[in-house]
């Protein structure tokens, strides 16, 4: 398969951040939990964007030096901002409906911040499978 | 909003006639990535205007001659001569 630099950037970061975040929800959500996002939860975010952005930045390094690194053109920059709206439209739709969780339920600061969390990181995983498709299907 | 004509293009025949000029070349030419040059070759990407007078004046044609619109489905009868 014959991928640009954009897709190969596109595919890594969706793989990291996937694996990460993954490993992080699974962890976060799952199990027992404290009620409020205390000092210890903001700890663990940071960590897992820390980890996150080094691993990127590693695959970064290595994909500049092993492959050609092309400057974006009309043709990626519209396919990004199809993206950022498809990411756009599902953080709005995300955010509504968890202004209404939070009331309606009561929920906890702990949950809260936890399921805004994961909205912003699906948000991003549908800009990059958006990308990827029109990448793959063509505009 | 749904389009009822298909942009079609001769590049394929246009870089064979500049001397076999390869995607990449043409692409560095009109300041696109090779990936957008394959796409636009196959029809998946309408390029803009700037690109396809810049592709047009690479070749040294008018721009009707590196692409065209055909219509989708049959004609409207009063478009028929």
């Amino acid at each position: 398969m014959n991928l640009s630099y954009r897709e190969k950037s596109l595919w890594g970061t969706l793989a990291v951040t996937m694996a990460v975040y993954g490993y992080y929800f699974g962890r976060a959500l799952t199990g027992t939990h404290p009620a409020e996002f205390d000092a210890a939860s903001i700890s663990r975010v940071v960590a897992a964007v820390v980890v996150l952005v080094a691993i990127e930045v590693a695959y970064e390094i290595v994909l500049a030096v092993t492959s050609k690194v092309d400057p974006k053109d009309e043709r990626d920059i519209l396919i990004e901002s199809k993206a950022y709206r498809n990411a756009y439209l599902l953080l709005v739709g995300a955010t509504f409906w968890l202004m209404w969780t939070i009331v309606a339920q009561q929920m906890r600061s702990y949950m809260a911040v936890n399921l805004m969390f994961l909205s912003v990181v699906a948000a991003e995983i549908v800009k990059s499978v958006t990308q990827l498709f029109l990448y793959w299907r063509g505009l | 909003m749904k389009q009822d004509f298909t942009i079609r293009n001769n590049i394929r025949k246009l870089r064979f006639h500049a001397s076999e000029m390869t995607q990449q070349e043409l692409a560095d030419k009109i300041g696109v990535t090779r990936q957008t040059v394959v796409a636009i070759e196959g029809e998946k990407y309408s390029p803009s205007l700037a690109v396809a007078f810049r592709m047009a004046h690479v070749f040294g044609v008018p721009l009707e001659e590196v692409f065209r619109c055909e219509p989708l489905g049959p004609q409207p009868p009063d478009s028929q001569p």
